[in-house]
């Protein structure tokens, strides 16, 4: 039932993200926000490295396969992406990561690493430099998706309080 | 065994993350586009710097199986350069006496070599034609360069010819320059003397000889070869040594001259002798 609740949250996500994200993108980049990381995030924190890699692969390769192009790459940052935030799994620690600013700072760590893997691996053959990539996309990118997190993080502390 | 489980078990997490980053980079690798191409390249680029770096690490098998490999080339490629030679060889001498045929008067059967005496009293050569090429005994033998010798027997498909290294074999002979007559025979020890010439007839070293009209068995002009050394041999007659023009070691192939003396001067010439008799 809870890999049901996983499996509904990723999927409303990735179909946000495939839908409406586009709306909000920012810079002459057409940068726009990750959102189906923060759910990966919270997925791999709540219940370890293997579910967070096989969400991971899961919900890269559904956005692989509505982009049309590039069929793994997504599937490739997404799994190294969830299996990272796996290692934030602590029985004690994970109600505090999640409901604390520092569930922003895990979904940057987890969202700067899937961006690098998938711009560097995007932007091969091209002209453009490491540098120039990850000052352009990845940075922009892991930013505005932080800036994203931290609305679960306000609905969580909310919800906390409110009890 | 249960080790090894419990180990595999505490791995469990990197085996699939392990299989996920597999299948995800499989499926990378199965797109066709630029980046794609631009990262085969680059892994080739790496796997040929990493190859290249161990080649220098000699591989003793392998420089063994090359070394075996390269004598064996190398055999093959010694018998090719002998065959190719014994090619040219044999593409000149033919050559030669395909120029010879088209210039001489006579027709003439080509035959190889295929038996040689040369160190008996009485030598002889055995040819690789016979009567079904029409070679009768007394034809005369040739080469290119001069006279061999003459048939003495004859089978359908072989023959066998007398040369001039050959005591029984005499042949009338003529200074081409001063045309003095003799008479051309071996002595069985080496030498080619021309005989029967006297003290007074003018022949010189570098002389040439040839066959001469008075032979019933050779036509006249045939080259037999030059003299070498010329002084007094008595009161009456030249010691003359003869250089052969065919040199007997080496010849391979021959020509046999279609040409019979006319019966009428050989009856005329044989009963004249029994008369003398």
């Amino acid at each position: 039932m809870e890999y049901l609740k996983y499996a509904g949250i990723l999927l409303g996500l990735i179909i946000i993200q495939k839908t409406a994200v586009s709306f909000i993108d920012v810079t002459e980049f057409k940068i726009t926000p990750d959102l189906v990381i923060i759910g990966l995030v919270y997925i791999g924190v709540k219940r370890g490295k293997i579910t967070g890699s096989i969400a991971g692969f899961a919900s890269g390769l559904i956005l692989d396969i509505f982009s049309f192009s590039f069929i793994g790459l997504m599937a490739l940052a997404k799994t190294i992406a969830g299996f990272t935030s796996g290692f934030f799994n602590n029985e004690q620690k994970t109600e505090r990561y999640l409901n604390s600013y520092i569930f922003v700072l895990l979904v940057s760590i987890c969202s700067i690493i899937n961006n690098t893997i998938y711009y560097t691996f995007y932007f091969q053959g091209t002209n453009l430099l490491f540098l120039d990539i990850l000052i352009r996309y990845v940075l922009p990118t892991t930013v505005y998706t932080a800036l994203f997190s931290v609305i679960p993080v306000i609905f969580a502390r909310r919800r906390r309080f409110a009890r | 065994m249960k080790i090894l489980l419990s180990y595999l078990g505490n791995l469990k997490e990197y085996i699939i993350f392990s299989a996920l980053i597999v299948i995800s980079l499989l499926l990378i690798f199965q797109n066709d586009n630029v980046q794609i191409r631009f990262v085969r390249v680059i892994a080739v680029n790496v796997i040929g710097t990493i190859q290249d770096g161990f080649s220098i690490i000699p591989n003793i098998f392998e420089l063994e199986r090359e070394n075996k490999s390269l004598r064996e080339t190398n055999i093959d490629l010694s018998k090719e350069l002998s065959m190719l030679k014994e090619a040219k060889l044999e593409n000149l001498r033919l050559n030669q006496m395909l120029e010879f045929k088209q210039r001489t008067n006579y027709r003439v059967a080509t035959g190889k070599i295929i038996g040689k005496t040369l160190i008996q009293t009485r030598n002889n050569i055995t040819i690789n034609i016979g009567e079904n090429d029409s070679v009768k005994i007394g034809m005369p033998v040739i080469t290119d360069r001069g006279l061999v010798g003459k048939i003495v027997a004859t089978s359908g498909n072989y023959s066998i010819a007398q040369i001039l290294l050959n005591k029984d074999l005499k042949v009338s002979a003529k200074d081409q320059r001063s045309r003095v007559d003799g008479i051309i025979a071996w002595d069985g020890e080496g030498k080619i003397r021309m005989k029967n010439v006297s003290k007074s007839a003018d022949v010189k070293v570098g002389d040439i000889l040839m066959t001469s009209e008075y032979s019933n068995s050779f036509p006249a002009g045939i080259p037999i070869g030059y003299v070498t050394t010329d002084n007094t041999l008595d009161n009456l007659f030249k010691n003359i040594e003869v250089e052969c023009f065919v040199n007997f070691e080496t010849v391979e192939e021959v020509f046999v001259l279609k040409f019979l003396s006319e019966d009428e001067r050989r009856e005329l010439e044989k009963k004249f002798n029994e008369k003398s008799k």
